[in-house]
């Protein structure tokens, strides 16, 4: 018995490293691939040993990238903090706007709420291409085009039913006897939202919050199409790293890990909140 | 205290009626127990008083007055819940004092509160433990202090002791009554448990399918239950329900079980010939020695508590269950003879199920009609 | 009747390493005859579902033997051990038909099929499921599926019949003749059956004997007559039977003459020495501080005896519970008949000295019950 359990063990183990081996491997590739240079990359057979450099780090962050065929200006910082303020204010307007509209679908059901709800969601469904045609007409008949205020607008198609859908479902996991219970002790609806439902559904507006955050960080064709250089996020201005003179991996990598830190360490630090909120669990009662 | 009447009540959900057409009155300081098997519609209906769900047709009235544009929060009442419904994310004492805290008490005045009602529960030491720290009778006393904290003229318990053990439950059972005594005020108290609703009940609405069926004292629903079912939820061991033609003799009406006449007096000639079920409450059976009694055998003895309880068979292969406090003489297996007490018996009409009153009770209904 | 059914033989339980994980079950030992209906009675987390699930098979024994009809059995594989379960979660095969069900094991052993069709009927009409037998486990009441699973387990010729928490869900108004019916099917049949449960109501219906465990213990194994007149401990005093015992704290004083149980709000309750065998005085004179139960059917009332003042009087039918305030606390009393006390009613109660049960303060074990020591 003992000596099954242990074969067990190390069974498990030995997958276990596997599974973390594939996933965790591209990323740890980047983050060496950002700390050589473009000749130690391409050399065959590819070497784990090497000279650490930070002048990707460096070309990144001073603007310029220096290729065999001259010197090119990038602006990469620039859509970095893009990046951070549109997927921001993306996502707090989308909770502004989702979490009570998830609530009031959550507790009302009248007839039609199934299909608002569901039409809302098919926005996620649709291929964006499919509307950015329409869209960029539009928009510059509106003049929205390349303007914060347009790409913010458009990121809601990303963000607001993600929101909708993940925090009406937490609403609808607390129990209705514990709101009912706060307004018959003698609370208004607004206060029991804010004081009941608003704590309680905590974790899983985080989590909706964290998810929007991602897809919005993440999201390309739009910033493509409807936003000069400027105002483009991160992964729009990638792309400046192909260059004539060909493709510049190095400061690619470096630009890869440089945009996904803020990411990756909120959602380490929401991580930690979540299960937390996750294992309160005694929102059923 | 206030009074409370409910009128012509209607609920609907899409195509199935929950409470069809219901009136109940409850007076200042009453407690009445809405009793009733789960789906009954009993919590429906206790929400609707509380104000969180609205009726499709029909009225209700706090203290006199139309509740019909008054919001949940304005009603004055208490409630707990079957599964506590506590916050969560709050501590006992946040908990308790949720229906102190409306307006602009002092924190004094509210500390003072919780600390009465805690006190009064016994659970002044658990005061700063969330929910997910206390124990289930923890709880369960938790949720019924939030209820009690705003001396609420209309208290409405919604099972409130059903998620505890039987040994909490008793506790709490014989405690209820002088904690509701003391806060004086109306009480609705929705109850599955026969025992709960008889030991707490001024009065006792038994409800099926949306509407009461019977409603009166402890004493009405046990000694006198409208139809089959309530006798049939009303009782531990369940009444004994045989079917019998009652014949007339000499000596008035009599039913026979193996060829045992057993007299049923008071009861009117109209129900000799007729198919009627003869029900049996198990401690109106007893063992007996003397001749001329029912012939049995003995199948199973099963203690139940205090009493002893004994699955028997008739000759004619009936089962009947035997009643007796503990401790007493009976027979354990084997042959046994049983006697019987006509007068304790209750007879139903057996297509209707309705039980067929005594002439005694038809003359005297007949007067106060 | 005094063959061997089930031996359970220093018996230990451990989730994780033996020795350091959770002691589920600790040392136990029970020896259960053919014939006898044994109920394992305890709260959740006592570790009778644990000694269930390795009577079983399910689970493996940490340390110790378990032997069915004297062959030790703890390394067979379930299937192996003719054991019939029926589970708490009902388990029922969903596509199956509640009679499919229950034939199951019986077409497994080959069984003819008129066999099979009689004994389905027989067992569907003691448990009131003939109108359901051709219904699937999902369309039917949580009451049915308890009742067809528990149909699938006694249907079954084997050697041990568990059944866990077997009639909670059953509809309250089946539920007594259900027990007589089921406990006249298991002994006419002389099978062998152990119920888990907590519900000392239902162990006390069906049981020849109950082994009460407590934190993975054994804390008394002997027939409900017996552990209602002499539990081993307070535990076991109040955990069997409702309602509960009513215990006080006394201290104590003897002397030659008297014995004086002196409880909390200066209530006194004297007894003649004689009242006590020799040996309880002996060991009562030692001691200064114990622990007194009396069972609420025992407590009578008196209009000579210690006073107390009625809070309740609930009447539920066929008897009538009492609460009133004594010694700081409530004394909890049953009557047979209907009694019409007021509350704030001031009546006399009489303690018979032989209805008494001492305990030890300190470790809760009986002292003595009655005149005769523990």
């Amino acid at each position: 018995m003992e000596s099954t359990s242990l074969l067990e063990r190390i069974l498990r183990g030995v997958a276990l490293v596997l599974v973390v081996v594939f996933f965790m491997f591209p990323i740890l590739w980047i983050v060496l691939m950002s700390f050589q240079t473009n000749e130690t990359i391409l050399s065959v057979p590819p070497s784990v040993i090497f000279s650490p450099t930070l002048e990707n780090y460096q070309a990144l962050i001073t603007g310029k990238l220096t290729t065999a065929a001259g010197t090119l200006d990038i602006a990469f910082m620039r859509n970095l903090g893009n990046s951070v303020f549109l997927s921001t204010a993306s996502v707090l307007i989308a909770l502004l706007l989702g979490v009570p509209a998830a609530y009031a679908f959550a507790r009302h059901k009248f007839r039609g709420s199934e299909d608002i709800a569901f039409t809302l969601l098919s926005f996620r469904f649709a291929p964006p291409l499919l509307v950015l045609l329409p869209l960029s007409l539009y928009f510059q008949k509106l003049g929205l085009s390349d303007t914060y205020f347009g790409l913010i607008w458009v990121y809601q198609l990303i963000c607001l039913p993600l929101i909708l859908w993940i925090v009406r479902g937490y609403f609808e996991d607390i129990s209705a006897d514990v709101e009912y219970a706060y307004r018959i002790a003698g609370h208004s609806w607004f206060a029991t939202f804010r004081k009941i439902a608003l704590p309680l559904a905590g974790p899983g507006i985080a989590a909706a919050g964290l998810l929007a955050f991602i897809f919005a960080w993440n999201n390309f064709v739009f910033a493509l199409v409807l936003a000069s250089a400027d105002k483009q996020p991160v992964t729009v201005g990638a792309l400046a790293f192909v260059t004539a003179s060909g493709i510049q991996y190095g400061q690619i990598a470096a630009a890869i890990v440089l945009s996904i830190a803020p990411v990756l360490a909120l959602a380490i630090y929401a991580q930690r909140y979540l299960v937390e909120g996750l294992s309160l669990g005694a929102v059923k009662g | 205290m206030k009074s409370l009447e409910l009128k012509n009540i209607v609920k609907r959900y899409k195509t199935h009626t929950v409470l069809d057409n219901l009136s109940l009155t409850v007076a200042e300081g009453e407690r009445l127990v809405l009793f009733g098997s789960s789906g009954a519609g009993k919590t429906v209906l206790l929400r609707m008083i509380a104000g969180v769900i609205e009726p499709d047709e029909g009225a209700i009235l706090i203290g006199g007055q139309d509740m019909r544009d008054v919001e949940a929060e304005d009603r004055g009442i208490g409630m707990a819940f079957q599964n506590f419904a506590l916050f969560p994310h709050m501590s006992a004492y946040d908990n308790i004092a949720s229906p102190l805290t409306v307006g602009k008490s002092s924190t004094s005045s509210i500390a003072d509160g919780v600390g009465k009602v805690a006190r009064l529960l016994k659970i002044d030491h658990v005061l700063s433990h969330h929910p997910k720290a206390l124990s289930n009778g923890q709880k369960q006393r938790t949720a019924l202090a939030r209820a009690l904290a705003g001396s609420p003229p209309l208290l409405l318990l919604d099972d409130p002791l059903r998620n505890v053990d039987a040994k909490l439950r008793f506790e709490m059972r014989l405690e209820l009554p002088r904690l509701l005594a003391a806060q004086g005020a109306t009480v609705v108290y929705v109850t599955q448990d026969y025992k709960e609703a008889m030991a707490l009940g001024d009065r006792i609405a038994v409800m099926a399918n949306g509407t009461i069926r019977q409603i009166g004292t402890p004493e009405v629903i046990y000694n006198a239950p409208a139809d089959i079912e309530i006798a049939r939820l009303f009782g531990d061991p369940t009444i004994n329900l045989l079917d019998v033609t009652p014949k007339s003799g000499p000596d008035g009406i009599y039913v026979e079980l193996s060829d045992v006449q057993i007299p049923l007096p008071g009861m009117p000639v109209s129900v000799v010939g007729k198919p009627c079920v003869l029900g049996l409450r198990p401690e109106a059976v007893t063992f007996t020695t003397v001749p001329g009694s029912i012939p049995v055998t003995v199948e199973a003895e099963t203690p139940l508590n205090e009493k002893t309880v004994t699955l028997v068979l008739t000759a004619r292969k009936r089962e009947i269950l035997v009643s007796r406090p503990a401790g007493t003489p009976g027979p354990a297996s084997g042959a046994a003879t049983i006697a019987v007490d006509g007068s304790a018996a209750f007879l139903f009409d057996k297509t209707t199920g309705a039980r067929i009153e005594s002439m005694a009770e038809y003359r005297t209904n007949g007067e106060a009609a | 009747m005094s063959e061997s059914a089930l031996q359970i033989k220093a018996v230990d339980k451990f989730y994780g390493p033996v020795d350091y994980g959770v002691h589920a079950v600790r040392n136990l030992t029970m020896d259960i005859k053919k014939g006898e209906i044994i109920a394992l009675l305890g709260s959740s987390g006592c570790g009778k579902t644990s000694t269930l699930r390795m009577i079983a098979g399910f689970e493996p024994v940490s340390r110790g033997t378990i032997a069915l009809k004297g062959r030790p059995v703890q390394m067979l594989a379930p299937v192996r051990r003719n054991v019939a379960m029926a589970f708490e979660g009902y388990s029922l095969y969903p596509p199956l038909t509640v009679r499919e069900n229950m034939a199951f094991a019986l077409k497994a052993a080959k069984l003819p099929q008129s066999v099979v069709d009689e004994k389905v009927a027989y067992i569907a009409k003691l448990l009131e499921i003939e109108d359901i037998l051709g219904r699937y486990p999902s369309s039917i009441s949580g009451g049915q599926q308890q009742r067809a699973s528990l149909g699938r387990a006694l249907i079954r010729d084997a050697d041990l019949h568990l059944l866990d928490e077997p009639m909670g869900q059953l509809e309250p108004q089946l539920r007594a003749v259900l027990r007589g019916r089921i406990k006249h099917y298991i002994k006419e049949r002389g099978l062998t059956a152990i119920l888990v449960t907590h519900d000392q109501t239902e162990a006390n219906a069906l049981a020849d004997r109950i082994a009460v465990m407590e934190g993975g213990v054994l804390q008394q194994f002997d027939t409900p007559q017996e552990i209602k007149e002499r539990p081993a401990n307070l535990f076991t005093g109040t955990f069997v039977g409702e309602p509960p015992m009513n215990i006080f704290e006394a201290a104590l004083s003897a002397s030659a003459e008297t014995i004086r149980f002196l409880l909390k709000d200066g209530v006194a309750l004297t007894y003649g020495a004689h009242e006590f065998s020799q040996e309880v005085r002996d060991t009562l004179r030692n001691r200064t501080q114990v622990v007194v139960g009396i069972r609420p059917y025992a407590v009578r009332r008196d209009d000579n005896g210690v006073k107390a003042r009625v809070s309740v009087n609930q009447w539920l039918g066929d008897q009538t519970h009492i609460a009133a305030d004594f010694a700081g606390a409530t004394i909890v009393l049953v009557e047979h008949d209907r009694t019409h006390l007021q509350p704030g009613e001031t009546i006399g109660l009489k303690l018979d000295p032989s209805s008494l049960h001492v305990f030890d303060t300190q470790t809760g074990a009986a002292i003595s019950h009655g005149r005769a020591l523990a």
